[in-house]
């Protein structure tokens, strides 16, 4: 990551000294309301390859203090995925409380791996899997060839490589829910969504923006969307934008 | 002396008879190129006509005769021979215009005498389509109303100054067949500019005696947000001349429109009935105007129709710039100028968090000046101050586009500071000795709440995917299966070469015989002589199964020297031997008189029976 980051700030012409002077520029154009100038100097770090919790808790922020609902949903999700500080949760709040739909009903619960997904870290399994695999094997190795001591070996082994299914099993079911969950945010002031996929098809309901769904499938220039009531429709794909 | 030769001039033109002169007869155009939009001036002098003569007038059915006068003018003169002489000229003036383009005559006109008809040339007119004379705008003079009949007062124009003293109007066009009154609109501009005020006219012009006018049919305004100039509830005439030709000019409706996109758009013609004549000898006739164009050009650098156009000013109004805490203050937003009021847009006032606003009262006060319509608009807000400290109320700009200077402008405010004290009550209520109600005054209040502050400083972190999404972490994942497969693989095949050869069975015995003697040297210096001793004679029993071919767990030493003797193992080698086994069952079994030498020795022994036997 620190070599990704290394080239990013090669390429936006960015050292990271000029990139926290950006950022801090930034900062004051939003203190004084100028907001425009504000959300233009964050995207240029965004451009530049300088994301991370804080800018884009800044960037969704800014769009929130110009009331676009949709931008400020969406980096404020965007910066929550990275970090669970509180005050994305609180601005996250204002963006829900402004946002012009109400989710009527009792909301469906989540498959259990999908909260299984949720309640882990995907770095952290993910390198405590290949840790114990790897050492599971060796273990298993030196208790194959070892004369003395045979009985540690094996025992460590034995653990370890339980273990590491263990983990492996949970990257599976992260890669699993991340491939099959996708959760977009609607844009557009308003988004007709319609029983089926076509212009044609008859507007059940309409949704605003700011609105967080999540896309079942797609079918030509739609999408079938769900909410969190388990209420489902078709709107158009260019309208959402992809956490 | 001047009155005495008057006075004998009249009498000699009365008392002397005329004498008898030449019939005078002709007729002239002042100009004989004309365009079919031209008017163009036709006279006939007669000169000296008899008594009882007759001018007829050409009748040419090319030609339309918009309006025609009359003017005579009489001299004496004293001819030779000192008779006088008396010369009586009429002059008929027509206005004409041709009905179409080519090569027109004119026909020739008559005078008919008792004894004799005159008849003037035809005159040939070269017509060409269009309009070769330059325009000649209308002088209008507002007249009193003299001559026109009952019906018609005309009262003071209660929208003040005639905006159109110089009348930028293009002259009309008097339509065919509808000389003597016609219904004409104009706008006072061809171009403008999105949101710019255009000027929509409606005039009646007329040679007859109106009555009424009963019905004004307006033009549909697509395109145009418009407001009612004048709309005179009483007709008041002004006196305009149209291709030389007088007339009296009503105005109907004046309308300020205001464009909302850039176009070329078409104004329908506007009708209306109006009911002519005197008294009970009205007609009703209906009449339709003019269709009108209009070009409507987009505003430099953008916007539409709710962009602010015309001349502005802003200003802000605050009360009281130091209040006590909750003592409210008045401000207000002031817009004034010139153009269209509704357009207008005020910037959003940001009212600090710790002044409570109630909503606003917006009032418009429209004004119409010099043909321009304007206003005022002014915004107040009701600030009541929640918290004690200094607020900035920021400063406010706001942009328009000059039409005239055809730039954009912009007018500012600046930031004013609002400073807001504790309340007087509040402050005493930490004493002593005051009312109950004192505790009950405006408090600082501290609220939560509103948008998290932002993030002051940034930790950089370049997109990154899922660790298991990258390209190395399945390889990652297999590559201990892998290896563990491989090495068993080897095993496998190790293992499968070691059957098929039982020479090559007994060098891997060995060597793993000699293996175990490695371990024992380990076990040796770890200080383990039990384990060691163990070692070695797990390490001889080994290389003595892969060298007998046989296992020799659980045999005596008797029956052991008797299989080396069989296997052909010289004496001194199967001594060798038995000293090391009988060594290593000391040293385990009394593994305290097992010093380091002593296992050296032992462990020197076995290496060597080991080699001597290989």
């Amino acid at each position: 990551m620190t070599a990704a980051l290394l080239l990013a700030l090669t390429l936006g012409q960015y050292t990271p000294a000029e990139a926290q002077a950006l950022f801090v520029e930034a900062n004051d154009a939003y203190y004084k309301g100028e907001f425009e100038t504000a959300q233009a100097k964050y995207e240029k770090l965004l451009e530049a390859g300088l994301g991370g919790p804080d800018v884009l808790f800044n960037l969704g922020t800014t769009h929130l203090a110009k009331n676009e609902l949709g931008p400020a949903v969406l980096y404020l999700e965007r910066a929550r995925r990275l970090s669970d500080d509180d005050d994305i949760e609180a601005n996250l709040a204002v963006a829900r409380q402004r946002q012009g739909d109400q989710v009527v009903g009792a909301e469906t619960s989540r498959p259990f791996l999908e909260r299984l997904a949720d309640a882990l870290d995907e770095r952290v399994v993910s390198v405590a899997f290949l840790a114990t695999w790897w050492l599971g094997f060796f273990a298993w190795f030196v208790f194959r060839r070892k004369v003395e001591g045979r009985l540690v070996w094996g025992l460590a082994a034995g653990v370890l490589l339980l273990a590491g299914a263990t983990l492996g099993a949970a990257v599976g079911v992260h890669a699993y829910v991340r491939h099959r969950v996708v959760e977009a945010v609607v844009m557009p002031a308003t988004a007709k969504v319609r029983e089926f996929p076509g212009d044609n098809g008859k507007v059940s309901f309409e949704v605003h923006a700011g609105l967080k769904v999540r896309v079942m499938e797609e079918s030509g220039k739609f999408a079938r969307i769900r909410l969190p009531n388990a209420l489902e429709g078709w709107t158009e794909k260019e309208g959402l934008v992809e956490l | 002396m001047g009155r005495t030769g008057s006075a004998l001039l009249l009498v000699a033109l009365v008392a002397t008879p005329a004498l008898a002169a030449d019939v005078e007869f002709h007729m002239s155009v002042d100009r004989k190129k004309v365009g079919t939009e031209d008017t163009f001036r036709l006279e006939i002098v007669v000169g000296n006509a008899p008594d009882g003569a007759v001018v007829q007038f050409p009748a040419p059915e090319d030609f339309e005769v918009l309006s025609r006068n009359q003017s005579t003018q009489m001299s004496y003169s004293i001819g030779p021979g000192g008779a006088g002489q008396m010369r009586n000229v009429q002059k008929y003036t027509l206005v004409m215009r041709a009905n179409r383009p080519g090569k027109l005559t004119i026909p020739p006109a008559g005078l008919q005498t008792a004894t004799k008809t005159y008849r003037t040339d035809a005159i040939v007119m070269d017509v060409v389509k269009g309009r070769l004379a330059p325009d000649t705008p209308p002088r209008p003079q507002n007249v009193t109303p003299f001559g026109f009949p009952p019906g018609f007062p005309f009262p003071g124009d209660p929208f003040g100054d005639d905006p159109f003293g110089d009348d930028p109007f293009e002259e009309p066009q008097v339509p065919r067949g509808e000389a003597d009154l016609f219904l004409r609109a104009s706008l006072d501009k061809s171009e403008a500019y999105v949101g710019e005020q255009v000027m929509l006219s409606l005039y009646i012009y007329s040679r007859m005696d109106l009555m009424s006018v009963d019905t004004v049919t307006m033009p549909k305004l697509e395109g145009f947000w418009s407001q009612d100039f004048k709309s005179p509830s009483e007709l008041r005439p002004e006196d305009a001349v149209v291709n030389n030709v007088r007339y009296r000019r009503y105005l109907l409706r004046q309308k300020a429109l205001f464009p909302m996109k850039a176009g070329e758009f078409t104004i329908e013609a506007p009708a209306a009935d109006i009911t002519t004549g005197v008294y009970f000898a009205g007609r009703r006739v209906h009449k339709t105007g003019n269709p009108l164009t209009l070009k409507v050009k987009p505003l430099p650098g953008g916007g539409d129709g709710s962009t602010l156009v015309g001349h502005w000013r802003l200003s802000r109004e605050l009360s009281n710039t130091e209040v006590a805490l909750g003592e409210p203050v008045q401000l207000r937003l002031i817009l004034e100028g010139k153009g269209n009021l509704q357009s207008a847009r005020l910037p959003e006032l940001k009212i600090p968090a710790g002044l409570k606003a109630f909503d606003p009262e917006t009032t418009d006060q429209t004004t119409s000046a010099q043909g321009q319509l304007g206003g005022k608009r002014t915004v107040e807000y009701v600030l009541v101050p929640q918290q004690t400290g200094e607020f900035m109320l920021p400063g406010i700009t706001l942009r328009w586009f000059d039409p005239e200077t055809h730039r954009w402008e912009q007018s500012q405010v600046d930031a004013i500071t609002l400073t807001v004290r504790p309340a007087a009550n509040g402050a005493t209520a930490m004493g002593t000795g005051v009312g109950p109600g004192a505790l009950d005054g405006p408090k600082n209040q501290l609220v939560a709440g509103g948008l998290k502050s932002l993030r002051h400083t940034a930790h950089f972190e370049a997109p990154r995917a899922a660790l298991w999404s990258r390209p190395w972490f399945l390889p990652a994942a297999l590559g201990p299966v892998g290896l563990a497969l491989l090495l068993g693989l080897v095993g496998l095949i190790r293992g499968a070469l070691g059957n098929t050869s039982p020479e090559a069975q007994k060098k891997q015995q060995a060597r793993a015989a000699r293996k175990r003697l490695a371990a024992a040297e380990k076990l040796s210096k770890a200080g383990k002589p039990s384990d060691f001793y163990a070692e070695v004679e797990r390490a001889l029993n080994s290389f003595l199964e892969a060298k007998l071919g046989a296992p020799v767990t659980g045999l005596t030493r008797a029956e052991l020297d008797a299989r080396l003797a069989e296997a052909g193992v010289p004496e001194p080698e199967r001594r060798r031997l038995a000293a090391v086994f009988d060594t290593c069952d000391l040293g385990r079994y009394a593994p305290g008189m097992a010093d380091l030498s002593s296992r050296q020795k032992a462990l020197a022994d076995a290496a060597a029976a080991m080699e001597g036997w290989s």
